[in-house]
């Protein structure tokens, strides 16, 4: 059973349209990258699956059921979103952010906060002040939040914006370890091509449609991005390939 | 209970035996003395008849002012937010100051009637123009209350303008928050309105925590953004309202409380809001008692002592948080 299903969804607001046509499965223990130039839709598509809009035309279903019949409460308990744009200096600190996840009281959870803060690498960290953590760690202050929630979906919406490299890979680990060893399925909006190559599967988009899904080898190729980004790739710096031999080496 | 707990659990039982004593020293504390262990005829009546009223009102005063700046500072994200950025008590002093300037002769409930009606109408205003499309906003919210507030303020000034000399001075020592002329009869309904704003506010702390990371952040922990602020913001208007019914508007209490709260015990709602009852009823009830002796026979109103005290304690926190 699909966790989360985009059904021939459409949604505009006034006359713009921002997806078109939108139709996809998020699998268990997948890990998908959301991926298209600025302005194709990336962040709406999270709010759709999210439940924070509603499409216009057809159907956003989470575990077979239709997103907008569940309550807030059995939303939260199957899926959590984190959008781009956190409140790093919220006046909290990291144990009492990370224990706002059981506010969904969800039964089946997966993890206790001290194992969502070790998971995360923030054992140490409990007692700190969230504006006290570099930018990564609070990332993962908040992913550690989203994991006692309990759901078996994260929706990340640029998750690695304004991380340097040691705090992206770091985060893509994390994420890769979450759906391998646990079995919880996420999807994020990225823009870098070399990290969306380290994912399972890829869906591009571009204008609110999609134009792409599948493994990144196959998604993730010149004449895709071309298309996507209206790039040719004779264009990209020369250093590009070396930081993808270098990601992919540090990645295995 | 790990270390954090404990340091929380040290500080929140310092407040409130520091409360109890402060509150035992204005029973005895005034213009006369009193000894509570030789209670005679006279001393009785100024204790239970005099200062305790005016304690009782003062503390719930403080309190309804600390929570609902808690909750308003939540709701809209602000440090800066209080009871009275938001229009609540311009409206309140507004309908007070119309019927102490032009009422012949006004019973001892009607005041605070009016301040109470007043308020609850300007924060019901509030709520109707600060509703967008998306719903109950905190920038659309927030910027309606400063605009209506304006607006009712301007017309205050236009109203006492117009006055009689000896109603202009009774509605100056209302919006000074004077707690002169308060007594027993302004209790019951100031302290159900309290009660129930408070029990609204605590019931909805959860809500208000996750409020305070975003309203998409708050929506994905299962909560309705939109119908959580708008429960909080009744429940700070409900205890505003009942705060300025019970004696007039006083100032600062409600933004510096939660800050003080919060630096010794974080930002848990559950901890703050019920601390920065005792918090703002002790802050209050100090500064009437400070008021009501240090230029005896002469009283100076509780809302500027409680400013005069507080400001230079806020000023002294924030920069022992710039130098940390």
């Amino acid at each position: 059973m699909p966790l989360l299903e985009f059904r021939d969804v459409y949604f505009s607001f006034g006359k713009t349209e921002f997806i078109r046509e939108m139709g996809f499965t998020v699998e268990p223990g997948e890990l998908i990258g959301l991926m298209g130039p600025n302005g194709a839709g990336k962040s709406t598509l999270l709010k759709l699956a999210a439940g924070i809009l509603t499409p216009r035309s057809g159907q956003v279903m989470i575990e077979n059921r239709e997103a907008r019949s569940y309550s807030g409460k059995e939303r939260a308990q199957r899926l959590a979103y984190l959008p781009q744009m956190l409140d790093m200096h919220a006046p909290f600190r990291v144990g009492e952010l990370v224990r706002m996840g059981e506010y969904s009281y969800n039964q089946k959870h997966h993890f206790t906060i001290d194992e969502a803060l070790c998971l995360v690498g923030l054992t140490d960290k409990s007692a700190a002040f969230l504006a006290d953590l570099s930018g990564g760690e609070q990332r993962r202050a908040y992913i550690a939040m989203t994991l006692v929630q309990g759901g078996r979906l994260l929706l990340l919406d640029e998750p690695l914006a304004n991380l340097d490299l040691r705090y992206q890979m770091e985060l893509i680990r994390l994420l890769r370890r979450i759906c391998s060893e646990n079995g919880i399925s996420v999807l994020l909006s990225l823009h870098d091509i070399t990290l969306g190559g380290q994912l399972d599967r890829v869906i591009m988009v571009k204008n609110g449609g999609l134009i792409a899904e599948g493994h990144p080898a196959i998604v993730l190729t010149d004449e895709m991005i071309r298309i996507a980004y209206d790039l040719d790739l004779v264009d990209l710096p020369r250093p590009i390939a070396a930081y993808g031999q270098f990601i992919q080496h540090v990645m295995c | 209970m790990n270390s954090e707990k404990r340091q929380i659990a040290v500080n929140a039982a310092l407040l409130l035996t520091f409360s109890l004593l402060v509150v035992a020293a204005c029973l005895v504390c005034g213009q006369q003395l009193l000894n509570p262990f030789r209670l005679d005829a006279e001393t009785f009546h100024t204790l239970l008849g005099l200062r305790l009223p005016r304690i009782v009102v003062a503390l719930l005063m403080g309190g309804a002012l600390g929570v609902s700046g808690a909750v308003l500072q939540g709701i809209f994200r602000s440090p800066l937010a209080d009871p009275y950025i938001l229009g609540i008590s311009s409206g309140s002093s507004l309908a007070v100051s119309c019927g102490l300037l032009f009422g012949t002769s006004l019973f001892s409930l009607t005041a605070p009637t009016l301040a109470f009606c007043g308020a609850i109408a300007t924060g019901a205003l509030v709520v109707v123009l600060g509703r967008g499309w998306k719903g109950l906003q905190p920038e659309r919210l927030l910027l309606a209350g400063i605009g209506i507030g304006f607006f009712l303020s301007a017309t205050l000034m236009l109203v006492m303008t117009m006055s009689r000399d000896d109603g202009l001075k009774r509605a100056f020592l209302w919006m000074s928050g004077d707690l002169s002329m308060t007594d027993w009869d302004v209790v019951p309904l100031g302290l159900t309105f309290v009660l129930a704003g408070f029990a609204l506010a605590i019931a909805r702390r959860r809500g208000l925590n996750a409020l305070t990371l975003g309203d998409e952040v708050a929506h994905s922990l299962g909560f309705n953004p939109s119908r959580e602020r708008l429960l909080l913001f009744l429940a700070a208007s409900l205890m505003t309202a009942a705060s300025v019914s019970m004696g007039g508007v006083v100032g600062f209490i409600g933004l510096v409380v939660p800050h003080v709260v919060r630096r010794h015990v974080g930002s848990d709602a559950g901890i703050v809001l019920p601390l920065s009852v005792v918090a703002g009823g002790t802050l209050l009830c100090f500064a009437d008692t400070v008021g009501r002796t240090v230029a005896a026979p002469l009283e100076l109103p509780a809302g500027v002592v409680a400013a005069f005290i507080g400001a230079p304690y806020f000023i002294y926190l924030l920069n022992r948080k710039k130098n940390a």
